[in-house]
């Protein structure tokens, strides 16, 4: 029951004061995680019957957009837009430098009158005998005064001449003195900046949604490129969003922009108030009858507020600067109910003033800047009861001011929001002083805009929105009790989405329009309303709230919330150790979720598009054939928990449906349309090019050149008749020659090599890095051993020959390398560093070959047998590169397994033994004990080394040392 | 051409040196004249408009870490407001790193509880020891914060069924000092101190319900008195802050009239009530009337407390007992007084179709009809009202409203239209007929 008041309320202190310091020791921390106070509640009789309630509950009632986007209602008409980013009051130089650059005229026109005659700007000689004598030429400054429109570099177009003049004239030049000139746009920037963070003007909102019957009812608006023309639409909620009716809305030209829509229905009748800065006007509509204009009253003192009553049809309260409220009677005209010189509690400065109804017809709220009182209208001397003030009552900070306050019948009829720059309160009118409930709201800009979710039938719950202008923030607040139980809030609070970030979702647009896109979603919010209804249209659809949004370029969006129910996710933490398996379940689910995620994601809009609209079946199939990415989608490790999380959440779809980007499409397209392309700009800096591009003198030019000059120009002449190519057949070969092919190898520092791999693809940029940080060993070491496995079975096939020359091969390999490493530390620690990368060693590989391929100057220049050439080697290249790769570091691979019979396999897996652990390399080097090998095996590594003589003295000192060394091997089998 | 605006650097240069001299001058002489008008004007500027600085805006002078820092809360804070908890966890993970910092706040500790707590709230697998952790660590990051968090830790026990648990967090609480009190401190304080005692009264009410059980020895009695000498003091004491107490007061005086101690019980009551540095709470005076009636006080006593009642709140339910108080009585102001009360119900929104006010109204009518005179008595009462009176209740939609929904009701009122509006015609009543 409405008239209840609860039986006991939360506890709290009173201080009747100005708001203390000591309150706000950490109240910028925002008001998230407490509970603020608790109430015992239950029956004393039984032992465990005692339950607490708290004053802010954890959890509220969970709504979700349908979209991630909100979506147009309206098509986009003409529009003024103002600036969006707030001008620095201290840029005013850079304002007076256009100002003097733009409009020269005006900012020395009397002076240049006076001075003119004495300066000559024209080129040339002549004409000056015309003008008087003494007269100064000045047509050198004429290109420089040119130049000062671009934003060009003031150092390089100096100009000294000009300099002496400035120090001459600069005094007398202006017309303007320049000090009064900045002080006034000083003063005018940092009004318009105050201007645009928070403008009073357009407190309340101007849009209004008058609900008539299921779902249908009447958007009021306004349109016009000034926001001057008073629109009604009629709008239905239906299950794909709001629909616009076809018919033509009814529309009012205004004399002044719209400042505010209040209404108020009562029993099929509706009653609409319009403020604009110094008129008010009243319509009054139903569903059956069209609007009509009933009156329109002006005041004298710009008008801040007007609010119609929801008591009795035809009263609106009008608000001006004047410090008046007003009751006016439709019909009947205004009439003085409370004037007020002053603010009501302290000296706010401020002429702002707003009025309410309450639950009494005859009590309004009479507010400003710095509280709210109740006014009896009948008893006009009397003073009012302060229902609320800025004070440490209310736990106020320093600083806070009042924005707005609202009657919230909807919710309660003795409810009413107070909302401040930091905090909404709920205030109760039979219990004044002290609020009822606080939220600290955490909205970045002040809230000037509020209304009143209606509570859902026989729900307690209610919703409180409240918008900001520049910001266009949109947060939802819940609320309930007030009744039987006292005022509790439910949950945190809920931002909405704003217009401004809706491109992100949208498909990519070019840059000028994007461009003109984002300024026309980004314009200022002027009004904010909702719809409650039932999303199916029936009566056992979804319970659903729409909220529109209003901007200052009059476009309206709206997003569809519905209310969703998920018993998982209301789950509280009811005992200290929650059992085993709840939680297993919870942990299941949710990595279930993971997995399939990305593949319901997809298959989810498909559903909704398909039972949805049957017309855009098309975007559905389009999405079906999509569904197999997901597979490639859960190769990225983020991208698949990303795309979970948004699952288990349960929070909107992650992209916009194909309804809704049709309607965005549509949008964009007719906004670009209307906006009209605008030109290049024209004023940018031209370059001079008369001169710069010139044949050559014909006398230089000998007679066959100018011959094939003229060949050319008929052939030319021919191609164009015939619309064919120009071929140049004989003067083709004097061509600037190609640049030499650049060769990667030549840069082998990490970088550049990682650069070039990048050229060629993620993929092998990837694999490069996981080279380098060897995180493939194991997968390396397995295919060397499945391709030495191979080789070893097709040596078998290939006969004894082949082997012994293998086993032999090995044998020296072995020893050249033992060599490599005993005599010079410095190479053995090179080329374990990563001296070859899988990168290039193609490139490397090519070197090798033809190295390889001249076995006999190798073997002359030392003992060391190197094989020739197998008979298979041509056949199979790759083996070669798989041995290359495992050539790795001379480091010793471990002199007694070498000389076994199984070089390949044990020698592997030892090989990379050693180096994942350079002790254990260590150990091995140290029991090798193998002679000092002639000085000529070191020749032949000499040679190679200085094959590549860049590649050297980098690697030393490059890489981590347990970079993979798979890669960097050089082929053995050669030595 | 002036040179300065011919060449912008230039200027901008000079600028710069005079700004130099200015530092230095200022560094000089803190107080310089120009630099605290610059101070002002700034100041002037920010309490000017209604604008909020929050902690993750960016600030001057902030080092990479407390940049990566604010960026971090700038997720959060967009992830939580979205109620993406999930996400919301995630970034969490990192930013207390902050608190390690040598320069956090107050804060800036503050913000790493309450996310945490919030988080903590909407994680499906949160666990109690998850939220003690979180509870105990921050109580200790700052003495400012220690009373408030100790406050909230026994708000969530209590919630959660821990009462004992709640309670020793409370007493824990209740002994701690620390240097000098600032006065939300002292408050703090007296308001754990005062949840205590309504634990304490809790536990009385158990251990008392046990005892009318069981019978049981004196020195259980003994212990049960104990709690309630535990739980009174301190619900006195902060009886007498002006504030709003209704849980405490309730649970004070239902354990002084279990101990029989009326007189103490009325004086609080009357206090809470009729104390002028207290709020205007309905409440007190609600108490006040339950009271009185529940030891069956002249209906003198009664009707005062209703009357104080009614200027507070004229559209209490109680107001009909009220009115049908002053109805009972002889006097004839009484009955004017008791259509005063119904009227003014009815001018409120939530009792306009209530079958029982109207029905009253009529008997009050009919009362005051047996005497001389009532046209004017209506009259008077009526005289400011007949303007919007007949808009509020007696138009053809209310009619048509009121047929479909209660057509007992519409009789009631139509019987009324006439005698409330006599010189108006209404649609109301000319449809009835």
């Amino acid at each position: 029951m409405d008239y209840q008041f609860p039986e006991r309320l939360f506890p709290c202190f009173y201080n009747d004061g100005p708001p203390s310091g000591s309150v706000q020791s950490g109240a910028e921390a925002g008001g998230w995680g407490c509970y603020y106070g608790a109430l015992p509640q239950g029956v004393a009789d039984s032992p465990s019957g005692w339950s607490f309630t708290s004053k802010h509950q954890v959890r509220g009632q969970t709504w979700r957009q349908t979209e991630p986007v909100a979506i147009p209602l309206l098509s986009p008409k003409k529009a003024f837009l103002g600036v969006l980013t707030p001008p620095d009051p201290l840029d005013f130089t850079e304002h007076m430098q256009n100002f003097y650059v733009n409009y020269g005229h005006d900012a020395f026109g009397c002076m240049s009158d006076i001075l003119g005659e004495h300066f000559y700007f024209r080129f040339g000689k002549k004409q000056r005998e015309k003008h008087r004598r003494g007269s100064v030429s000045m047509w050198t400054m004429k290109n420089f005064i040119k130049r000062m429109k671009y934003k060009t570099c003031h150092l390089m177009f100096g100009a000294s001449a000009l300099g002496s003049y400035c120090s001459l004239l600069s005094d007398v030049v202006l017309d303007v003195p320049p000090e009064l000139l900045g002080s006034l746009l000083h003063e005018e920037l940092t009004e318009q900046r105050d201007r645009l963070l928070f403008s009073e003007r357009t407190t309340g909102g101007a849009l209004a949604f008058v609900p008539f019957s299921r779902g249908r009812g009447c958007l009021a608006c306004p349109g016009g490129p000034g926001l001057n023309r008073l629109n009604f639409h009629r709008v239905e909620l239906q299950r794909r969003g709001v629909e616009l009716s076809s018919r033509e809305p009814h529309s009012f030209q205004l004399e002044a922009p719209i400042r505010q829509i209040s209404h108020a229905s009562l029993l099929n009748d509706c009653c609409v108030a319009v403020r604009s800065d110094y008129l008010c006007g009243a319509w009054r509509f139903s569903e059956t009858n069209e609007p009509r204009l009933l009156q329109v009253v002006s005041t004298r003192e710009a008008a801040t507020c007007v609010s119609v009553s929801p008591h009795v049809l035809g009263e609106v309260l009008v608000a001006s600067e004047s410090g008046a409220a007003n009751l006016w009677t439709v019909g009947r005209g205004l009439q003085k109910v409370r004037v007020e010189d002053a603010n009501l509690y302290f000296n706010a400065k401020s002429w702002w003033r707003w009025c309410e109804f309450s639950a009494h017809p005859r009590v309004i709220l009479y507010a400003d800047r710095t509280g709210v009182e109740l006014t009896d209208v009948r008893a006009v001397s009397a003073a009012g009861l302060t229902l609320f003030r800025i004070s440490s009552t209310a736990a106020c900070r320093s600083g806070e001011c009042l924005l707005q306050s609202r009657y919230l019948g909807d919710a309660h009829p003795f409810h009413h929001l107070v909302a401040t720059q930091y905090s909404a309160y709920v205030m109760d009118e039979r219990f004044p002083c002290v609020p009822m409930l606080k939220w600290d709201h955490m909205m970045e800009a002040p809230p000037i805009f509020c209304h009143a979710v209606p509570r859902a039938a026989g729900s307690e719950t209610a919703g409180v929105l409240l918008g900001s202008q520049s910001s266009q923030e949109i947060t939802l607040l819940q609320y309930s009790g007030g009744r039987v139980q006292p005022c509790f809030s439910l949950g945190p609070p809920q931002a909405l989405l704003r217009p401004r970030e809706s491109l992100r979702h949208l498909p990519v647009q070019i840059p000028h329009r994007l461009e003109t896109a984002t300024n026309r979603l980004s314009a200022p919010a002027a009004g904010l309303t909702c719809i409650r209804g039932n999303a199916g249209g029936g009566p056992d659809g979804e319970e659903c709230v729409c909220v529109l949004q209003l901007t200052e370029a009059g476009d309206v969006f709206y997003q569809v919330l519905k209310q969703n129910e998920d018993p998982s996710d209301r789950r509280r933490p009811e005992t200290s150790a929650p059992s085993a398996e709840a939680q297993l379940v919870v942990s299941d689910t949710s990595s279930d979720e993971e997995i399939i995620g990305p593949t319901q994601a997809a298959a989810v809009p498909e559903t909704q598009t398909v039972d949805s609209d049957s017309s855009e079946a098309r975007g559905g199939r389009r999405r079906v054939k999509r569904t197999p990415l997901p597979v490639f989608v859960n190769d990225d490790p983020d991208a698949a928990t990303t795309d979970g999380e948004e699952k288990r959440s349960g929070r909107t779809p992650a992209a916009p449906g194909s309804r809704t980007l049709h309607t965005w499409k549509v949008w964009l397209q007719k906004l670009t349309y209307r906006s009209g392309e605008k030109a290049l700009d024209s004023d940018l800096l031209t370059a001079e090019t008369k001169n710069l591009l010139t044949v050559p003198d014909g006398e230089a030019r000998g007679a066959e050149e100018e011959q094939r000059e003229e060949s050319l120009r008929r052939e030319l002449k021919a191609c164009m008749s015939s619309r064919s190519l120009l071929l140049l057949r004989g003067s083709a070969s004097s061509a600037a020659p190609v640049p030499g092919a650049v060769d990667p190898e030549e840069w082998t520092d990490a970088l550049s090599r990682r650069l070039t791999v990048s050229w060629r693809g993620e993929e092998a940029w990837r694999a490069w890095w996981h080279d380098n940080m060897g995180l493939n060993v194991e997968s390396k070491v397995e295919a060397l051993r499945r391709k030495r496995r191979r080789e070893k079975q097709a040596r078998r096939a290939a006969g004894r020959r082949l082997e012994l020359s293998g086993s032999f091969t090995s044998t020296v390999s072995y020893q050249t390398e033992l060599d490599g490493f005993s005599s010079s530390a410095e190479w053995s620690s090179a080329a374990s560093q990563g001296a070859w990368s899988d990168v290039d060693s193609d490139g490397v590989l090519s070197k090798l070959d033809r190295f390889l391929s001249t076995p006999l100057h190798v073997q002359t220049d030392g003992p060391v047998p190197t094989p020739t050439p197998t008979p298979q080697r041509d056949e199979n290249h790759e083996q070669q590169i798989v041995s290359a790769s495992q050539r790795g570091s001379p480091d010793t691979t471990s002199s007694s397994q070498r000389r076994t019979k199984h070089p390949a396999r044990d020698d592997l897996s030892s090989l990379f033994e050693t180096q994942d652990n350079p002790a254990a390399a260590a150990s091995c080097q140290v029991s090798s004990s193998q002679p000092v090998p002639p000085r000529t095996t070191r020749d032949v590594f000499a040679s190679f080394a200085s094959s590549q003589p860049a590649s050297r003295a980098p690697q030393g000192r490059r890489g981590p040392p347990q970079a993979s060394q798979t890669q960097k091997k050089k082929p053995r089998m050669g030595f | 051409m002036p040179e300065g605006i011919l060449h912008p650097d230039n200027r901008t240069e000079m600028l710069n040196v005079g700004n130099l001299d200015k530092d230095l001058e200022s560094h000089g002489d803190p107080d310089n004249d120009s630099d605290s008008s610059d101070n002002s004007s700034k100041k002037r500027r920010k309490s000017k408009l209604p604008l909020v600085k929050h902690l993750y805006v960016e600030s001057r002078n902030e080092t990479g870490f407390l940049g990566s820092c604010r960026m971090c809360l700038e997720q959060i804070r967009e992830a939580m407001l979205h109620h993406r908890w999930q996400e919301a966890a995630e970034y969490m993970a990192c930013y207390p790193q902050i608190l390690e910092h040598q320069k956090n706040t107050t804060a800036q500790r503050e913000l790493v509880w309450r996310i945490s707590t919030e988080i903590l709230h909407h994680l499906p697998n949160s666990t109690m020891d998850d939220y003690n952790i979180i509870y105990e660590r921050m109580k200790h990051s700052g003495v400012k914060l220690y009373l408030m968090i100790s406050l909230e830790h026994s708000f969530h026990l209590m919630l959660h069924g821990h009462i004992e648990d709640a309670k020793q967090q409370l007493c824990v609480a209740e002994s701690w000092r620390y240097g000098k009190e600032t006065t939300s401190q002292l408050q703090r304080t007296k308001l754990i101190q005062a949840y205590r005692s309504l634990l304490d009264y809790i536990i009385w009410c158990d251990k008392k319900a046990n005892l009318s059980k069981n019978h049981s020895f004196d020195s259980d009695n003994q212990s049960v008195h104990n709690y309630f000498r535990q739980a009174s003091v301190n619900l006195q004491e902060i009886l007498k802050n002006p504030g709003v107490w209704d849980p405490f007061i309730l649970s004070y005086v239902e354990m002084l009239e279990f101990y029989g101690d009326h007189e103490e019980a009325l004086k609080v009551l009357t206090d809470y009530a009729y104390d002028n540095s207290f709020p205007p709470n309905p409440n007190a005076h609600f108490y006040m009337y339950r009271y009185l009636k529940r030891h069956d006080a002249p209906e003198k006593r009664l009707m005062k407390a209703l009357k104080n009642l009614h200027v507070l709140v004229p559209s209490h339910e109680l107001m009909l007992e009220y009115s049908s108080l002053l109805l009972q009585s002889d006097k004839r102001s009484d009955t004017q007084k008791a259509l005063g009360v119904l009227l003014e119900m009815l001018d409120f929104g939530c009792w306009r179709s209530n079958l029982d006010v109207w029905r009253c109204l009529q008997a009050v009518v009919r009362e005051l009809q047996s005497e001389d005179g009532w046209e004017g008595v209506v009259c008077e009462r009526m005289e400011t009202r007949k303007y919007w009176w007949p808009a509020l209740h007696f138009t053809s939609f209310h009619a048509a409203k009121d047929s479909e929904e209660n057509p007992k009701l519409l009789e009631v009122k139509a019987s009324l239209a006439k005698i409330l509006c006599p010189d108006r015609r209404l649609r109301y009543a000319a449809e009835q007929s």
